[in-house]
Parts: C-alpha cells; sequence; structure tokens
C-alpha cells in the first residue's frame, strides 16, 4: 500500500492541501529570513530585502515593464524559431532514420556553442538589431525540444503499430494516429523547460549591444552600485521564467491526460547496438560540421579580419609560429575552468540524486521541495550569476556552487521521478518480505532511477559549460570564458575561435563520455532500459 | 523621431539580417548614396557620448546630409568588427584596443581624440588612501585580470614593484572595495566612483594619465578605404561630433537631461548622469583642444602614447593616427 502511494506521488493526492500550506508556509517563512538578513548586511551593497524589491518596483515600474516587453519579445521569436527547427528537425530524422544520428550530433554540437563567443560573433552578422537576442534565444531552446521529442515519436507501444497494421494502414497512418500522439506529453516537456532556456538567451543577446531590455537593465544597476535595481531585475527575470514554465505546463495539461514528462532525454541506448557506427556518426558530424562551417563563411561573404574559418583555427593552433604560445594560453584558460568545472558538476549531480533518494525515504517533505525544485530550475544564470558571487564571493566557492546549483535542479528533478517509477509489483514483493525503506531503495528504486540519473547527467554538460563560462565571463574574469570575451574584445579573433571550437568540442565529448558510462552501468543494473 | 528610426532599423536587421550583412558587406558606396551612417559607441548609452546625442537632437548631422545611427554597446559587444565590416562608419575604441585590432590586420587610423586623459584610475576609500603609485605598495586592488599589463604599465613607469600589490581578480563592481575584500579598484574616473558618489560614499582616485600612463581614449576609428573614399561622410561626422562636444562642455547638466530624454529605457539615474558628464570634462577637455579644438592631438602625445603603448606590449607607429579628417573639420 505504502509502495503504491509513493509510486503516485506525482499526482495529486489526498494531503495535497496541508502540503500546499507546508509550501506557503516555507515560502513565506524564507522572505522573512530574506527580509531580516538583508537588513543587517545593508552595508555591504550585496543583499537587497524582499520589501526594497517591492519598492523599486513599484516606483521604476514603467522602466521595467518596457525592458520586459522587449526581451519577452525576442525570447518569444526566439522560442518559436528555435522549437520550429527543433521539429522540423525530428520529422528530418523520423522521415529519414539514417539520418537521426548525425542530425542529433550537429544539434548537440551546436548546442555546446558557448554564447560567450557566439554573442559576439552573431552582432557582427546581424549588425544593429534584436537578430543576436533572438537567434541566442533559439539556440538556447531548440536541443531541449528536440530531443524529447525524438524520444516521444517512439514512445508508442509496438502492440498500437501492430493496431495500425491490421486495419491494412501505412505509414502515414502510423505517423498520425500513433507517433504524433504518443509524442506529444515529449513535445509539451521540452516546450516548458525551452521557455526560461529562450528568456536566459534574449538576455544575453542584449549583453552584444542592445538599446533596452532586463540584460541591459542589469549591467546598468551592478555597474551603478543599484541593489534593489539588481535584485528587482533579477526578480522580475527569475519570476517570468518560472511563469512561462508553469504556464506552459498547465496549458500541457489542458490538452493531456498526464503531466508532461520531466525526463527529457532517452537512455544513450542506441549505440549499443554497434558500437562502429558511434565512430562513423561522429566522423560524420565533424566533417558535416567543417563543411558547414567552411560553406556559411563563403556564403556569406565574412570579412576575414574576425571570420575565421576552420582552416585559420587550424593554423592558429598547430601551424603558426605562435601556435605554441596560443595552445598554453587555451591550456592554462580550460584548467583553470576545470578546476571550478568538475566540483560543481559532480557536486550538482550527487546533491541532487541525494536530496532525491532523502525525499524518497522521508516523503512528507517532497511536496514543497518538488514544485520548488522545478521553479528554481527555471532561474535565469546571467541574473543569478552575479548575485550568487555577491553573496559568496569571487574565489572558487561561488562558482563552484553556481555550476553545482545548475546541475542539481534537473538532477533533482529526473532523480525524483526515476525513483517513483520503480515497478509498483516489484516493490510489493520487497513489502510482503517486510524489507525495509532503505533496503527498497538501495534494491528497486535505486536501479530504476539511474537511467534517469544519466540523462540529467548527460544534459547537465552542457549546461554546467554554460553556467562556469556565464561566471567566469561576469564574475570572476579567470578561465576560459573570460578568454574569450577578452579575445573577442581584443580583436584577438584566432584566439576566439579556436575557443570556441574547444569548448564546443569538449562539451560535446563529455556527453558523449557520460553516455559510455551510462551504457556500461546500465548493461548491469538496468539491461532493461538498453532495448 | 530618432527612436522610430532606430526602430525600423531593428526590425529591418531581424527579419533581413542575412540579406543586411550582404548588402552591408557589399559596401559603403551603396550607404554613401543615402548617406546612412552609423557611429558605433564603446558602450551602453549614457552621457558619457552625450556629445553625440546633442549633435543628432540639434540637426547638425542631418543638416550637413547625414542619417546617422548610434549603436550601442555593451559588455559583449566589440567595437572594431562592425567597423571593419563596414556596418558602422566610424566606431569608439581607444589607442591600446585599436592597436591590439591593427596587430590583428585591421586597416584603421585614428580620426580624433575624444578622451585626451586616459580615464582609468586607482580609486579607493579616504581612511586608506591611494594618492600616488608608490601607495599602491601592500595594498590589494580589484581588477579584472585581463588589466593587468595596465597595472604593469602603471609599476613601470613609476618605478613601483608590482610583485608588492596584491592582485584580487575581481569585475567591475564598487562592492568589493566598499565590503573590504579590496584596498583599492582599477576602474574609470567616470563610473564606479560616480556610482560611489551618487550612494553617499567619498572616495579618492588617482587618475593614471597624471602618472605618465598616456593612452588616448574614446577614440575615434575608421578604415581606410572609407578615409579615402567617404572623406565627406567623415568630415560631416566629425564635424557634428566637435560641435556637440563643444555644446556638451557649456552645459554639462543640460546634456546629461539630453541622455535621458532620448534614453529612457536605458535605466539611467539623472544625478548620476550629471556628475558622470561634469566629471568627464577634465578628460576631455585640455590646454591642447583649447588652442586646437576638440579631439586635437599632437606629435608629443603621439609619442607618449606609443611609449606607452609599448608597455603594454603594442608596437605601433606614428601613422596609425591621421588628423586629416580633423584638420579639414577644424579649418573649414
Amino acid at each position: 500500500m505504502t509502495g503504491l502511494s509513493l509510486v503516485h506521488a506525482g499526482r495529486p493526492a489526498r494531503g495535497m492541501t496541508a502540503r500546499g500550506y507546508g509550501a506557503w508556509l516555507g515560502v513565506l517563512g524564507l522572505l522573512l529570513v530574506w527580509e531580516a538578513l538583508a537588513h543587517v548586511v545593508s552595508g555591504a551593497f550585496v543583499l537587497a530585502a524582499p520589501t526594497e524589491i517591492l519598492a523599486y518596483l513599484v516606483e521604476d515600474r514603467g522602466l521595467v515593464t518596457r525592458a520586459l516587453g522587449v526581451t519577452l519579445g525576442n525570447a518569444a521569436l526566439g522560442y518559436v524559431f528555435g522549437n520550429l527547427a527543433a521539429i522540423a528537425l525530428a520529422a528530418l530524422a523520423l522521415l529519414w532514420p539514417r539520418s537521426e544520428r548525425i542530425v542529433t550530433g550537429l544539434a548537440l554540437l551546436v548546442y555546446c556553442l558557448p554564447l560567450v563567443a557566439t554573442g559576439p560573433i552573431l552582432r557582427v552578422l546581424f549588425g544593429p538589431g534584436a537578430g543576436p537576442q533572438i537567434t541566442l534565444a533559439a539556440l538556447a531552446v531548440y536541443y531541449t525540444t528536440l530531443i524529447p521529442l525524438l524520444v516521444g515519436l517512439r514512445a508508442a507501444p509496438a502492440g498500437w503499430f501492430d493496431l495500425v497494421r491490421s486495419y491494412g494502414r501505412g505509414r502515414w497512418s502510423e505517423l498520425v494516429h500513433v507517433r504524433l500522439m504518443a509524442s506529444l506529453p515529449y513535445l509539451f516537456a521540452g516546450l516548458q523547460i525551452a521557455a526560461p532556456a529562450a528568456f536566459l538567451g534574449a538576455m544575453v543577446g542584449e549583453f552584444t549591444g542592445a538599446e533596452r531590455g532586463l540584460g541591459v537593465l542589469t549591467v546598468r544597476a551592478i555597474r551603478a552600485l543599484d541593489v534593489d535595481m539588481t535584485w528587482g531585475v533579477a526578480t522580475v527575470a527569475t519570476a517570468v521564467a518560472i511563469l512561462a514554465y508553469v504556464g506552459l505546463g498547465m496549458i500541457a495539461r489542458r490538452f493531456l491526460r498526464d503531466a508532461p514528462p520531466v525526463i527529457l532525454a532517452a537512455p544513450a541506448s542506441d549505440t549499443v547496438r554497434d558500437s562502429g557506427s558511434g565512430w562513423k556518426a561522429a566522423i560524420g558530424v565533424t566533417v558535416i560540421a567543417l563543411a558547414g562551417w567552411a560553406l556559411a563563411f563563403w556564403v556569406f561573404d565574412l570579412n576575414p579580419f574576425f571570420a575565421k574559418g576552420p582552416m585559420d583555427v587550424l593554423d592558429a593552433l598547430l601551424l603558426a609560429e605562435d601556435a605554441g604560445a596560443t595552445r598554453g594560453t587555451l591550456a592554462v584558460a580550460l584548467s583553470e575552468t576545470a578546476v571550478y568545472l568538475l566540483p560543481g558538476y559532480f557536486a550538482g549531480l550527487a546533491a541532487g540524486a541525494g536530496l532525491a533518494m532523502l525525499l524518497v525515504l522521508v516523503p512528507v517533505i517532497a511536496g514543497t521541495a518538488m514544485p520548488l525544485a522545478i521553479a528554481l530550475r527555471s532561474v535565469p544564470i546571467v541574473t543569478t550569476a552575479p548575485l550568487v558571487v555577491l553573496l559568496l564571493g569571487r574565489g572558487a566557492t561561488g562558482t563552484i556552487v553556481l555550476v553545482a546549483v545548475m546541475v542539481f535542479f534537473p538532477t533533482f528533478v529526473a532523480c525524483l521521478h526515476g525513483l517513483r517509477q520503480a515497478p509498483g509489483q516489484v516493490l510489493d514483493v520487497f513489502d510482503s518480505f517486510a524489507a525495509g525503506p532503505v533496503s527498497r531503495l538501495v534494491r528497486v528504486r535505486i536501479p530504476a532511477m539511474l537511467p534517469a540519473f544519466f540523462a540529467a547527467a548527460r544534459m547537465a554538460v552542457p549546461a554546467s559549460v554554460l553556467a562556469v563560462t556565464v561566471v567566469e565571463w561576469l564574475a570572476t574574469g579567470a578561465g576560459i570564458g573570460s578568454l574569450m570575451a577578452m579575445s573577442a574584445s581584443l580583436s584577438d579573433f584566432d584566439m576566439l575561435w579556436s575557443s570556441v571550437v574547444l569548448v564546443a568540442a569538449i562539451s560535446a565529448l563529455g556527453y558523449a563520455l557520460v553516455g559510455s558510462v551510462e551504457r556500461r552501468i546500465l548493461r548491469v543494473y538496468a539491461p532493461e532500459q538498453l532495448t | 523621431m530618432t527612436p522610430d528610426r532606430l526602430t525600423r532599423r531593428r526590425l529591418l536587421g531581424t527579419g533581413a539580417a542575412a540579406l543586411g550583412a550582404g548588402v552591408l558587406g557589399l559596401g559603403p558606396r551603396r550607404l554613401h548614396a543615402q548617406s546612412n551612417v552609423a557611429l558605433q559607441l564603446s558602450w551602453l548609452h549614457s552621457s558619457q557620448f552625450a556629445g553625440s546625442y546633442i549633435a543628432m537632437d540639434r540637426g547638425w548631422w542631418s543638416e550637413a546630409g547625414l542619417d546617422v545611427s548610434l549603436l550601442p554597446g555593451g559588455p559583449n559587444a566589440p567595437v572594431e568588427p562592425p567597423v571593419v565590416s563596414g556596418t558602422a562608419l566610424v566606431g569608439i575604441s581607444a589607442a591600446d584596443y585599436t592597436a591590439a585590432a591593427v596587430e590583428e590586420g585591421a586597416p584603421f587610423k585614428i580620426l580624433g581624440v575624444a578622451m585626451q586623459k586616459n580615464p582609468f584610475v586607482v580609486a579607493s576609500l579616504p581612511d586608506n588612501p591611494v594618492n600616488e603609485p608608490a601607495d599602491l605598495v601592500g595594498k590589494r586592488i580589484g581588477m579584472a585580470l585581463a588589466n593587468t599589463p595596465v597595472l604593469q604599465a602603471l609599476c613601470t613607469l613609476n618605478d613601483v614593484d608590482m610583485n608588492e600589490i596584491d592582485i584580487i581578480p575581481t569585475q567591475y563592481s564598487a562592492q568589493p572595495l566598499l565590503a573590504g575584500e579590496v584596498d583599492c579598484l582599477l576602474c574609470w574616473e567616470t563610473d564606479l566612483p560616480v556610482a560611489m558618489a551618487i550612494q553617499g560614499i567619498d572616495s579618492v582616485t588617482m587618475l593614471m594619465a597624471d602618472h605618465g600612463y598616456a593612452v588616448h581614449s574614446q577614440t575615434y576609428i575608421a578604415t581606410n578605404d572609407s578615409i579615402a573614399n567617404r572623406r565627406a561622410d567623415l568630415v560631416a561626422l566629425m564635424s557634428g561630433e566637435v560641435r556637440g562636444w563643444e555644446a556638451y562642455r557649456q552645459d554639462t547638466d543640460a546634456a546629461a537631461e539630453l541622455t535621458i530624454e532620448m534614453y529612457p529605457d536605458a535605466g539611467l539615474d539623472l544625478e548620476t548622469q550629471k556628475l558622470q558628464a561634469a566629471r568627464q570634462v577634465p578628460l576631455m577637455f585640455s590646454d591642447l583642444t583649447e588652442s586646437n579644438g576638440f579631439g586635437w592631438w599632437t606629435d608629443d602625445t603621439v609619442a607618449a602614447n606609443i611609449e606607452t603603448l609599448a608597455l603594454l606590449g603594442r608596437t605601433v607607429t606614428p601613422d596609425l593616427w591621421d588628423r586629416s579628417i580633423l584638420e579639414e573639420v577644424h579649418g573649414a
């Protein structure tokens, strides 16, 4: 009985109202502590109290509303373009299954491009206007829509296809009646996570030279030492991102019977079938990426002063006289970054999985923690990065914590979901042997959680690289994030493009590495996932 | 009127971005026919560029047949690429950044110098002040690591051992100084000290230009091609700049008010803008500009720049500066 109620804990249950109160009381308590703390440290120009934030927002409501309108408009356009691109790519992969590996590989590579460097490059490509804002928003969303959609299009049980075929219908009916219907929850899951990401992309785009928007106000407020404005803008950005997430969830529930799934990627099972094709796909992706890069320069006829092609980067890294020095600079920057990135990444994973397990053992707090975590997952990092560094300092702690936070939320949500996926019958068997909650956790729930955990761990690779480079750029001034920003301002475009290539390649390799660890572990603990 | 034009540009830019990049890349001549020119600013809109706003507001550019767009910069918006690509006819750079770009193959010349004195200062609090470079010894200085060569140059110029200074990497905010994490900050005379003053905090600033750090700042740059083929536009643009900045100097408060009026969405505070505008004047105007006009330089100031730039690791020759446009403006 206990087991069953836990399995269904994701749906509204009898205890919901009490838990609802608990959540609101928790938030209220948090606000009170925040208010008190802000008054204690008011001389340090670090923290604004909730009342001060509110006062600022009331006073400058016109300014903030107009800025929000601009950023939201760009984010919405990027959201639409990015998601349409994702749907188009998924359609391509579905209609021509051989291309799927290449499509997802290229999509991952483009998703891994560091926005610190793509921002100024896009500004040069687009000239004045909102082009970079919209493009960065689109780039921030398309991958997180594409991957669940691809999973969804295959998520239908084989029996449904048999049914369609038994009626003598072909692939078209299969697509319309089975695949599209099965993919809807996954599509909505992607669209939901994409909303806050688009907002973040639009804000970062404003840093490349914009006249108005929340990103502009953020830069202004930090330099002006205007703590109320800094926190006020961050609060608005956070609230909008969360509302967009929650709102899309509500729309999704109108269309769907169940809430959208929280897991955004399938187990990395495809490559198991034959290990050779993984390499083939990787080579294919690399070749197409390099060719596309060179082709784009030729089509747009870009000025070689700032537009560096594959050969320029090869030259800068290997052949040029100062190639050794360039490699040295990059190696130092990357190692500085790794010192922050790796501890943050693993701490985030451990904390996410750990808290999820704790919540399964102590289910009472899950009602508060889960919605909070889902909401906080959508907090835009450009606004939080300066705040966290203000609070925790410019040392290693601030950066590591930020990376960990970026990894923590998706991992936590996915793991909690995974833990609840434990088959009820198996849990019943454990019940009948009077096995304790810990034994059930270790023997049933954790194996059931592993696919979700690894899916989160993979998606967390690009997310943590994004986090660390943004923090380095905006707050600490060290590592590869800072090197990219500096190279752009000093016109060292060989260095900038080399950094872009290395960061994207390392992120993509990190993603693949997590995937291979995943396959090894799932083969032992959850072989049924590797079908 | 101005915002409308910019909005239209933005919409065009969004939709036909790829096309636009191609057209703009094709060449300045097409733009010339419409007398449509862009000035790429080095930062977000503020009274830092108020001279340009005055020129636009009073119609001095449109009288001369120019339709000028002022393109804002930002934390991730390098100035040099849009000038190279032709998106902007002129950019607001600084001698050190221009020298770096020229080393990378950009065909730039400096046409005018808005900030005769480099705005870099070491800002500190009155109870633990840095009044001269020797005071830096034993202090913790907060700065972006990217600016290490700047500090190194100051130390070399003043025989200070840089190893005696503790560099704390910070980004651009006065907060670490107020929190006591550092004893001083490397920043601009016109921003963080202004922000502190507005918050009611007195600070001491040591202008690096007063201690041998000679790097022209807020310099106007254009490509050799533009200087050869678009002289009329350049002269008209610079002429408006010169008039604008002379008017700015007459009434910096009015310039700050105009800034707020033209860019109501930039999140600017009037008092901050007024103070910034006033503090900028001694950096931009000197005996040299008094006798020769706004933006001027001499062989001596160029020689001093070349010396300081060498300390920053930049090798430049005097022909990086081209005074012909400015001579035409002031001669007319």
